[in-house]
Parts: structure tokens; sequence; C-alpha cells
């Protein structure tokens, strides 16, 4: 009976990993079919040779590798700007004393739920008026804080005993060296989960360069594969080898940082 | 953390030590205020300005004209229609198969790490990009009605138009389970890990069967992690547009009416520059996501009181 | 470096955490701060050390007033009761940092920290991390980090409440071997009565924030000032007899016969109050004038502790066993001078 549950466990869970990997599996098999195969009725699995010609057909056809620099440029400066501003503004609310403190935090708490799709109104307008519409600065000005990222090192902040904040005043720190020689490596796998769930973000958004760019240059990856898939004269394959470049770096740093990125996942998931 | 007393004059403040949290605070707010706080102000200021033009910024009067004209845009309704069809039936379904998955994985098997990291993949990937593949799957034929065929089932037009759109509906849903599986999976599973082992192995030396233990225990158990998942499961439900996009080239369904509210805001603004009546959506749509994180944060409070005690 | 509290008082809101504080802590002294939780001596220490400012009053460090001055720039060093140390930084980072923030240079930084480690022991250490020492471990680390600097004054904040009881005794030496080679004024935080006697050369016993005594160690043993302090010091604890004055003598509530005693001397006849003796003060004596019932016997090796009950009241004892004590037995009691004394039951002022 026992041996019965469980290979039905994972008989369950294997059908189920086959479901949910099935769209990856498709992606970089087709990257390298010929247009005759990825079309074939019955579906052919195994593409014939695995040469790159797909890859190359399609960075050929869109500036794809313009894009790559894009979504790379605006992914670092948008992760390093906010996790500057997040952890001076959670310094500040987890440690400085300043009157409001707990009112302006419970606010902007609030300020949580409201859904980035309410704001892109204002935000396209604002960026037309900033003169950056149509730039890259569009794709990372407006990311250059976070209150959920704030939020989380906040939290942790708030765990680090009081008395090595006093420690450190006596033995002559300013708040400034405090904060980079002592908090800052201690908050080092709550920053870590921050910069990882920022540069996924960074990397996948699609709505908002959507909006705001128009130009092929400015494109990053997400935004410039849908228009290159709706351009004539882009084949399936070729649209598969474009996918499987905007999927494969994040799937990369996925396995390497599991642990971190589920981890931000499972803490941050239901706060927000 | 203990509680101080009060804050002001507990530490020592110099001049300097007055304005220092401001300084710290002053990147971040400007970012908030400038990409969050002014927005909002203003996107409900919008929503009351009548007859708004993006290019003089001028309007002609207050009121509640933008609400009216999109409480009776046909397109508005369908939106809110397909809107809510799609939360239905996306999250009960991901939640019974979410909680099935992370209840045995939850269980130590072998190789767990290898299907945690397949099941939590499509978190990480781009919806846009993986969308693609999924498009091509949904070919009539594609894959999926490959697959179909050995049940006897004849090729399905999932993208293509067909009577009510239901197979459109239905290939957006299945995708839409596909991308928030991790999500659900990652938080059910927190959960899991979250129940003292002691009631389970209680169970067992009680010689209950896992099934019985799964239904008297488990889930009893995780029911408040079950609903709160189900709740933030359902906000970001309502704001389903990355999924759709990828599926119809950028269109809303095969016939153009599977419009959902986000996809009805952007259409307000760019095809009909009306940024009057795309405020108002976003406001009502708004006002679903306020009800339910309202009820996130009590059930919240209340299961953090039970915990207390 | 000597230090002067001139008044210091310290309020929170309506609660008044330290009242009035005046004392002088000469240099190269080690004084403690006793007395129960809640008196008020962490909050004189965080005075001391610039993390509070003082509601009223002033604090001298020598010839600079140093009240208003911040914390990083008092020269005093901390040792937390749970060390503080950061736990990313390996031992010398961490002995290291207040250097650090005085931009000593790196190479004079080492050789510094190396012969501070050297005085507290942990030379062998120098690269590991907190999460790898003993508890003794990092509170010798967290001492040299107090030291490196040269702190003007070196406050200990219940240094030892972290440490099981054998622990607690090695350290409390160390301290104190510590404390004599580097000749620093020492300001020890404790609520552990036996602590304070053992390592100060001066005890300021506070209850409520308000100082009850400040003295030398066996001074406040030998002579409390008030039933507080005759209360707080002493293992096991002093026993009261309350009673009432006659003739000049005392006469126990519910006792047939006064005790004489030359101390009585000015306590005013009739006055209600509470004679305390420490158990060491009693002697079995013929005809003493305590009559009392042994209870129960406890042998501590070279003497006996009993529980004895006269009247109504039990008390301990430590009484010299040559006839055997057995519980049940009447035997008379007296009392020596040394140890005895008179407290009003109202005030708990030491009437003698």
């Amino acid at each position: 009976m026992r041996h019965v549950y469980r290979f039905f466990i994972y008989l369950f869970l294997t059908v189920m990993g086959l479901i949910m990997f099935l769209p990856f599996l498709w992606m970089f098999l087709s990257a390298f079919k010929t247009s005759a195969e990825v079309t074939a009725s019955p579906p052919v699995w195994i593409p014939s040779s695995f040469s790159l010609i797909n890859f190359q057909l399609a960075f050929e056809k869109a500036p794809f590798l313009r894009y790559f620099i894009n979504s790379v440029v605006v992914m670092i400066s948008s992760v390093l700007v906010t996790t500057v501003t997040s952890i001076l503004a959670a310094f500040a609310f987890s440690r400085l004393r300043f009157p409001g403190r707990q009112t302006l935090f419970s606010m902007l708490l609030s300020m949580m739920m409201i859904p980035f799709e309410m704001l892109i109104i204002t935000n396209y307008t604002t960026v037309i008026d900033l003169g950056i519409y149509d730039t890259i600065w569009a794709l990372i000005l407006p990311f250059t804080s976070s209150i959920f990222y704030t939020y989380i090192l906040k939290n942790f902040f708030d765990t680090v005993p009081e008395s090595l904040y006093w420690s450190a005043r006596i033995d002559g720190a300013s708040n400034w060296h405090y904060l980079w020689r002592v908090m800052v490596p201690m908050a080092r796998p709550s920053l870590t989960t921050v910069i990882l769930l920022n540069a996924l973000a960074s990397w996948n958004s699609f709505m908002w360069p959507m909006y705001v760019i128009i130009k092929d240059t400015n494109r990053t990856l997400p935004w410039g594969l849908q228009v290159f898939t709706t351009e004539a004269g882009s084949n399936p394959e070729q649209q598969m080898a474009a996918s499987t470049v905007v999927v494969l770096p994040m799937i990369i740093l996925f396995l390497f940082a599991r642990k971190y990125i589920v981890g931000g996942v499972a803490r941050g998931g239901l706060k927000g | 953390m203990k509680k101080q007393s009060t804050d002001r004059d507990m530490i020592f403040r110099g001049r300097f030590e007055v304005i220092e949290p401001y300084l710290y605070l002053l990147p971040f707010m400007l970012g908030v205020v400038v990409f969050t706080l002014y927005p909002v102000i203003n996107v409900v200021l919008m929503s009351f300005k009548q007859d708004y033009s993006m290019l003089t910024r001028g309007f002609s009067s207050w009121g509640f004209g933008n609400y009216q004209k999109t409480l009776t845009d046909a397109n508005f309704w369908q939106a809110i229609r397909n809107t809510l069809r799609y939360v239905l039936l996306v999250v009960p379904i991901s939640l019974v198969l979410a909680l099935l998955i992370a209840n045995f994985l939850n269980q130590k098997l072998k190789g767990s790490a290898v299907y945690q990291s397949i099941f939590f993949l499509p978190m990480v990937t781009s919806v846009t990009a993986v969308g693609l593949a999924w498009k091509f799957m949904f070919n009539n034929r594609g894959v999926i009605n490959y697959f179909l065929s050995f049940l006897g089932v004849k090729a399905i037009p999932w993208l293509r138009s067909s009577q009510m759109g239901a197979y459109n509906m239905t290939a957006l849903v299945i995708f839409g389970i596909w991308n928030i599986m991790p999500f659900t999976i990652i938080l059910l599973l927190s959960g899991l890990q979250n129940i003292d082992p002691q009631y389970r192995v209680a169970a067992k030396v009680d010689a209950a069967s896992d099934v019985r233990i799964f239904f008297r225990i488990t889930v009893p158990l995780l029911a408040p992690t079950i609903f709160l998942v189900g709740i933030v499961n359902t906000i970001s439900c309502f704001k389903v547009f990355s999924e759709l996009y990828p599926l119809f080239g950028g269109n809303p369904g095969a016939m153009g009416n599977l419009y959902t509210v986000v996809y009805y805001i952007r259409t307000s603004m760019m095809t009909y520059q009306d940024y009057g009546v795309a405020s108002a959506a976003a406001l009502i749509l708004f006002g679903f996501i306020a009800v339910f994180t309202f009820a996130q944060n009590g059930i919240r409070k209340i299961t953090e009181r039970r915990k207390v005690r | 470096m000597r230090v002067r509290l001139d008044h210091v008082t310290k309020r929170f809101g309506s609660f008044t955490a330290v009242e009035d504080f005046n004392a002088t802590l000469e240099d190269g002294e080690l004084v403690c701060l006793l007395g129960p939780s809640g008196c008020g001596k962490s909050t004189l220490l965080n005075m001391l050390s610039g993390i509070l400012p003082l509601t009223e009053g002033k604090i001298w460090f020598d010839k600079d007033d140093v009240t208003k001055v911040p914390p990083e720039k008092r020269g005093v060093g901390l040792v937390f009761q749970n060390y503080a140390l950061y736990p990313h930084l390996t031992v010398q980072d961490n002995i290291c940092f207040p250097l650090e923030t005085q931009r000593v240079p790196k190479k004079d930084r080492i050789e510094q920290a190396q012969e501070i480690a050297k005085l507290v022991h942990v030379d062998m250490l120098m690269h590991r991390r907190p999460g790898e020492l003993s508890g003794g471990q990092q509170q010798r680390v967290a001492i040299a980090r107090a030291l490196i600097k040269n702190p003007r004054l070196l406050l200990l904040d219940e240094p030892l409440s972290n440490l099981d009881a054998r622990l607690r005794l090695e350290m409390r030496e160390e301290i104190r071997r510590i404390q004599q080679r580097t000749k620093v004024t020492a300001v020890f935080v404790t609520h552990d009565q036996e602590e304070a006697l053992a390592i100060s050369d001066r005890i300021i016993l506070m209850k409520n924030g308000i100082t009850q005594q400040n003295d030398l160690p066996q001074a406040l043993y030998d002579n409390p000032a008030n039933q507080f302090v005759a209360s707080f010091l002493g293992n096991p604890p002093i026993n009261y007899i309350p009673g009432r004055m006659q003739d000049g003598a005392f006469l126990a509530d519910g006792a047939a016969e006064p005790i004489r005693m030359p101390i009585f001397h000015g306590v005013p006849d009739g006055k209600k109050v509470v004679l305390a003796v420490r158990s060491e003060a009693f002697t079995t004596e013929e005809n003493g004038p305590i009559p009392a019932e042994v209870s129960r016997v406890y042998t501590m090796g070279k003497e006996e502790m009993a529980w004895l009950q006269i009247g109504d009241i039990e008390f301990r004892a430590y009484i010299d066993n040559e006839e055997g004590l057995v519980p049940g037995k009447q035997i008379r009691l007296n009392v020596r001078r040394r140890g005895v004394f008179v407290f009003d039951p109202e005030s708990g002022e030491r009437l003698a």
C-alpha cells in the first residue's frame, strides 16, 4: 500500500513536472529546428541538427544584441540605484529617529497595494514631461525606489540588536560608517534576495517598456521580442530562438540562486 | 523588539543628526513621490476631469462623466466579465493543483530539488517570451492538439476565432494557471513547512492513512495560508495582461473580444487617447484590489492573533 | 580619569529612572553599580556612555563637562551583556573596529590588536568569527575591543550574566586582573551582590533610581545604611526579628527576655523596631535571651546551617555545632556585636 502510494506521488509529480517544463522544452528544441520541422504534424521533437542558424537569422532581422545590451543596462542600473535607495531608507526607518517615522512608514506600506497599472497613466505623461520618453532613462528612473524592497530590508535591520549599533557609535562610528561596515555586510542574505527579485522583475518587465519605448534601438528584450513576432518575415523557429535568448539568462540565474529567490518569494509573497 | 518608551529625547542628537534621517530618506522619497504618490493623486483627479486632452492638458469640467462613459461601455463590461471569468477559473484550479504538488514536495522525496527547480521555473522567466512557445503549442496542428488526439479529441482551434471565444479563454486560462503555479506552490510549501510535524507524526502513530492526514490535518491547518494565497492570486489575476499579449499577437483574443480590465485601460489610453476613461477604469480596478487587500489584512491579523495565543 | 556625576537625573515621561545621583569615581577605581533590575543602574551607565541624554545634572570627565558630548566623542569603552560583537567580522577586525573609525593605519591597528589580544588571552583566535567562539572567549574579545582605544573610562553592562556559573567566576577574576593591569577607571553594572563584593573597589547600591549607599564593599556589608542595603547583601539573607525597645534593650515580639547590647543606646524606648541579624552573628549560649527551636539542619562542611524557629518566625543561622543540633531541639541563642543592626520597620532607616 505504501509503495503504491509513493509510486502515485512520483507519477503525479513527474507528469505535472513534464507539463510545467513542456513550454521550455518546446522552445529550446524548436530554436534549432528547420521551418519544416517546427510546423510538422505530427510534431518532430528532436531537431535534425543543433545549428545556431536560427539565432543568427533572428539577430540579423532584429537588433537583438541591442535589446540584450539595453536589458542589461536597465537591469544593472535600476538594481544598483534601487538597492542603494532602499538600504538608506530602510536604515532611516529602522534605526534613525525622526518625527513621524511610524506614520510615514505605515503610509508607505499601504501604498504597496496600489497596482502599477494604475500609476502608468500618470507616469506615462511624467516621462514625456521629463523629456525622457522613448529613451532608456524612461525605463530606469521610475524604478529607483521600491517600497517593497525597503520593507524587506527594514525587517532585517530591525532584527540586528541595538547593542551593536551603540557599541559601534561608542567606538567612534558615524551612522554612515555603521551602516556600510556593519549593517549592510550583515544583511547580505536579505540583500541578495532583494537584488535577485529586482533583477528578475527588471529583466522580464514588459508592460512599461511597451508604453514608453517606440524606437527599435531603445527596446529591451521582452518588448523587442513581441515586436519581432508581429513583424512580417519572422518564422516560428526564429521566434523560439529569440525567446530562448530572453529566457535563458534568468533560468541560469535561478539555478544558481534558487534558495534566495524562493526564500524571498516565500517571505514577501503574502505581504503587500 | 523592545519598544522604546518614546522616540524623542531617547538619544543624543546633534544638529547634524536632526537632519540626517531626511538625507537618508531623500533619494528614496524622491522616487516614491514622483512615481507613486503623485500618480495616485493625479489618477484620481484625472478620473473626474471631463474631456481631458493630453495635448493641451485642459479639460472642460469636473464630474462623473468618465465613470459614466466607462460604465456604459459594452467593452468595459466585457472586460470585467472576462477578467472575473479568468479569476474564477485560474485561482481555484491553480490552488488545488498547487496544494497537491506542495503537499507531495513537502514529503521527503528523492530528487525533490530537481522537481522544485522545474516547478518554480516559470516564475523567473519572461511571461511574454514563454507565451510565444504556448502560442505555437496551441496551434491547430500544435503539440497540445497532438496530445489530445491520443484521447480522441479533434483538433481544437485554441487561438482562432470560434463561437463565444470560449477556446480563446480556455487557452488563456491554461497559460495563466501554468504561470501562477510556481508562486502558489512556493507559498503553500512554506506554509506547510511552518506546520509542526508533530501533528502528522501523531496521526501516523494513530495509523491514519496519508489521504486522511491530508484532508483532516494538513488542509485544516493550512487553511489560513490557502485563503491568503487565494486572495493574493486573485489580486494578481485581476491584472491579467502580459499572458494575453503574446498568445494573440498583441490582440485581445482572436476576435478582439477577450478584453481584460488592464487591456481596456491600455486601449482607452493608447488607442483612444481617453485618459479620463483610462483613469476611471484604473480606479475601478483598484477598488476590486482594495477590497481583497483589506480582506487579506483582516485574515492575516486574525491568524496572527491566534498564533500569539 | 576621575569621573564626577553631579545631580544627575533621568526621567522618561513621568517615570524617574535616576534621581539626583551624585558620585565621584576616582582615577583607576573599579566601581560597581549594584541593584535589582529597574533600579536605574543601566540608565546611569547609558548616560555615562552618551547613549542617553541627561534630564538634569552634569557629568564631568576630569575637567571636561561631557554632559552634551555624543557617545563617539567621549572616549569610553563599553562592554555589553550580549557582547555586541560584529558577527561578520573576524576577532581581529572586531578588535580593530574602534581604531578603524579613528583612521589608524592598518599596520598599527593590527599591531595594537595583537597586543591587547595577548592581554585578554585571545591572541590565538584572531582569525575566527564570533560565532565560532565560546561565551567566555566572546566576552574577552568584547573587552579587548573596548580597551584597544585606551578609553578614559571602561563601562561594563552586566558582562557576566550570559555566562555559566564556572566561567562567571573565572571572567570575574579576569576582568579584575585586566582592569588592574590597565589601571583604567571602570564602572561595572550588576545585579549580583556576590559579584559586586568580589570585584569592586567601591559599590554604589541603588534602588528605584535613588542611591542607597556608596561605600567600600566590606563597609556595605558590615555597616548598611538602611534595611534595603542590609537585605540586598549577604547570603543567606539577613534575618529580621520584629520587636520593640524596652528599657534600652530589645524585646522580640512574644519573647520573655530582652536582648541587651551596647549598640542599642540611643534608640528611643517603646519604639517598634526590627532587629536584623546576619546568619553568622548568632551564638548558642546556655542562658541566651532568645529561645529557639531547631527545625532543620544542613551540614555545610566546617559549620552547620540551621533553620530555627523563634516564635512564629523562621530564620537561618550558622552555628558552631559541637553539641549536635537535631530537629526539635530547644536551644537558647545570643547575638554577637558584629552583624546586628536595628532598623525602623516603617522607613527602613538604620537606628543602630
